[in-house]
């Protein structure tokens, strides 16, 4: 695979927008997981969500997501030092899921209860609208895509956007992930029973189920000779990525995680190193009884037991579902550039079935030179993207 | 590099329903003939779907005899167009269910009515009305997942979402991978279904297309691993490239606007603007879109004016129709012994072009 450098990181999370904001929380193991103020969790049996601060700014016309989304992306090309014209020819692939649902089921709520004659609500409504938005205003020319994969739609954008940039099909490429917290979401995963009443606690023995999150996040991708002739900072090289699909289950992952270990396996194979190689894997780490016990498996398979520090940063942002991937992708390259693991916050007592050092509550100091971002989601939807550090 | 062959062709739609013969049947008593020459100028809307003709829904009979009962108890419809057109692609390709298949799916809607079903459980019944086994269907990439299942495609499978050109850019994007050799075999096609909240939404966002629900798909492979196994070549996609226009979210762009997407496809395949012997166009109704296509189509080809069609308006579009249009194109282009191309452009300035070779 063709050297693919990340020049630029935009993030806007629970934490807060900026970057900063989102390494700070994460190094400091703070959980930004709290009752729910965005939506009405009246009724349901969890009602706690990693919500964003308000002060996202951006045009209230706008969706909630597209305002995410075009503030990460914005922070990510202004941190690879892009100017306008540079962006001419970039691609832009989005991960995305609710689109503007929160503001199509605020119209179709209040429908609901009197006729309404504008539909101007549902413009926004579907996942491609982010590309849109984001392409129109930032000026970006190249090819645009919008992937919708689950939980790893975020991951996926940045394998497919590196596929664009290692093909030559563009010479570099903004790739990541959005999604606002929507009424669906909540309560589709309460119907499920897969939300914690408390805050997730990933890989601990008696971890209940996930929280949700939401927030957006952006890499920009590019050639790693071109980065370096124009003098660009790298963060990391995005080594390689393995992108399968379970075809097992709607809902489940297989039980033997076969699909998230060939995903592994491909993005270790295309970086072109073993197992032994990789410090750190930041798992999908849901904190649902299955998917712990399930990627563990998987790991296990592919990398033996001990060694390995795994961690899940969803234990501080929730799950922020089509964001997850990217913003998980973010804190992996940035662990890499602090030489510094995140911690996964809420672990108390670490789940005998989950054989690694899941580096509990407190972050640990660690050199790593290769490390693993895990994104799985319904469908059987595997990603796995491996970076190395520059 | 790799050639990418079309070794199969699979559509569910009201209008026609199989693998390449019916497709080949359909294309020759369409209005047009072999490649349809639909009314795509200022009216943009067929004569076809003006007099009401124009079958918007898949019959149940031609469904059910695709989908198990099991599964048409389990999957919405969305997902058994899904399955049913992949079914068709993959078995007219000669293709079993495999664990090296990859799948592309456009969609534009995906599975909205199961996401209005699920919402309205509540607002119906509050937290108890809500049903678990409807929440999957609210994430688009849910088609995909039943797909995968029903014929075991185990390679990397992905959803892509755009307004008009979600199945163009499915085929696209199925192209890229073949040819890099990140998948052996990849279905890339789509699918839509409608819905009155659907109808809705379109009007806030630049109607007038002619729609219809269905689905469909092709099977790309290498054409070295087609001629090996002794597969029917229908075609092959000799260039592929998807840009962005400049245009405002949800509208169309200023006229003088050159096309990147067919510069790009050309070039990628090696052929003048001047070879070009037709082209598949993704004008459906939509006025402002439709002219914006057509001067983009113009200026990239410069002088020369070959033949122009558009399959929207006789049946509906749908993201599946790409696969009907790749399969006229690889038709006209056998005739004619000159590429085509299949051409779409979306509000919002999401453009795909692809050069369809004969067998």
């Amino acid at each position: 695979m063709t050297a693919v450098a990340v020049t630029g990181l935009g993030v806007v999370s629970p934490f807060g927008a900026g970057v900063k904001a989102y390494w700070d929380g994460l190094a400091a193991g703070v959980c930004a997981i709290r009752p729910v103020t965005g939506i009405d969790a009246d009724g349901f049996r969890c009602r706690i969500a990693a919500e964003v601060p308000d002060g996202v700014g951006g045009s209230a016309r706008r969706s909630r997501a597209d305002r995410l989304a075009l503030a990460a992306a914005r922070e990510a090309l202004d941190d690879a030092g892009l100017a306008r014209r540079e962006r001419a020819d970039a691609a832009l692939v989005v991960g995305a899921v609710g689109g503007g649902m929160r503001e199509a089921e605020a119209w179709y709520w209040e429908r609901h209860r009197r006729p309404i004659r504008s539909t101007r609500a549902l413009r926004a409504i579907f996942p491609s609208s982010h590309a849109e938005v984001v392409g129109s205003v930032l000026g970006l020319g190249g090819p645009r895509e919008t992937v919708v994969a689950a939980c790893s739609s975020g991951a996926a954008a940045l394998a497919l956007a590196a596929d664009l940039v290692a093909d030559g099909a563009a010479p570099l490429a903004l790739a990541g992930g959005v999604d606002a917290l929507t009424r669906i979401c909540f309560m589709g995963f309460n119907a499920l029973k897969l939300l914690d009443p408390e805050p997730c606690r990933p890989f601990d023995r008696d971890r209940r189920g996930m929280s949700v999150g939401e927030g957006a996040a952006f890499v920009v991708l590019e050639r790693a000779d071109r980065a370096r002739a124009r003098g660009a900072r790298i963060w990391a090289e995005l080594a390689g990525h393995g992108v399968t699909t379970d075809a097992y289950h709607v809902t489940a992952p297989h039980p033997e995680g076969e699909g998230m270990a060939r995903a592994m396996r491909a993005a270790l194979a295309a970086a072109g190193v073993g197992p032994g190689a990789v410090g750190y894997v930041n798992a999908h780490g849901t904190a649902t009884l299955q998917n712990d016990r399930i990627e563990a498996r998987a790991i296990r398979a592919v990398f033996g037991e001990g060694r390995l520090l795994v961690s899940s940063t969803k234990s501080m942002i929730g799950h922020t579902m089509a964001a997850a991937g990217a913003l998980e992708a973010v804190a992996t390259v940035l662990a890499l550039a602090h030489e510094l693991v995140p911690p996964t916050a809420n672990l108390r007592v670490p789940d005998p079935a989950v054989a690694f050092d899941c580096v509990p509550r407190v972050a640990r100091e660690a050199a790593v030179e290769l490390a693993i971002s895990n994104s799985f989601g319904f469908g059987g939807q595997n990603v796995t993207l491996c970076f190395r550090r520059p | 590099m790799r050639r990418v062959a079309v070794t199969g062709v699979g559509v569910l739609g009201g209008a026609v329903a199989g693998g390449s013969d019916a497709v080949r049947a359909f294309l020759a008593r369409a209005p047009g003939g072999a490649a349809p020459r639909a009314v795509v100028r200022a009216a943009g809307r067929s004569t076809a779907e003006a007099s009401g003709e124009m079958p918007r829904a898949v019959p149940a009979a031609t469904l059910s005899a695709l989908i198990d009962e099991g599964e048409a108890r389990r999957l919405s419809r969305a997902c058994q167009l899904s399955v049913g057109a992949a079914r068709l692609a993959l078995a007219d390709a000669g293709l079993g269910p495999g664990r090296d298949l990859g799948l592309v799916v456009g969609t534009e809607f995906g599975d909205l009515r199961s996401t209005i079903e699920f919402v309205n459980g509540y607002l119906r019944r509050g937290p108890g009305g809500l049903s678990p086994l409807l929440f999957p269907n609210t994430v688009m990439n849910t088609m995909a997942a039943a797909a995968a299942i029903a014929v075991t495609a185990r390679e990397l499978s992905l959803t892509l979402n755009a307004p008009t050109v979600a199945g163009e850019l499915a085929v696209a994007r199925a192209t890229a991978l073949v040819r890099a050799g990140r998948a052996p075999a990849v279905l890339a096609g789509g699918m839509d279904q409608l819905d009155p909240v659907l109808l809705e939404a379109l009007a806030e966002l630049g109607g007038g297309d002619a729609r219809a629900e269905g689905a469909g798909f092709v099977v790309l492979e290498t054409l070295d691993a087609a001629r090996a196994r002794g597969a029917r070549v229908l075609g092959e996609i000799a260039g592929a490239a998807w840009r962005a226009l400049p245009a405002r979210p949800y509208g169309v762009g200023r006229r003088p606007a050159a096309s990147g997407a067919i510069a790009a496809a050309l070039a990628d395949a090696r052929v003048a603007p001047g070879e070009v012997g037709s082209v598949q166009l993704s004008a459906a109704g939509d006025v402002l879109r439709d002219r914006w296509e057509q001067a983009l189509v113009e200026a990239a080809l410069g002088a020369h004016r070959p033949r122009t069609a558009a399959l929207g308006p006789v049946v509906g579009r749908h993201s599946g129709l790409v696969a009907l249009a790749v399969a006229a194109a690889a038709a006209d282009a056998g005739a004619a012994g000159a590429p085509a191309l299949v051409h779409a452009v979306a509000r919002g300035g999401s453009e795909v072009c692809l050069v369809v070779t004969g067998p």
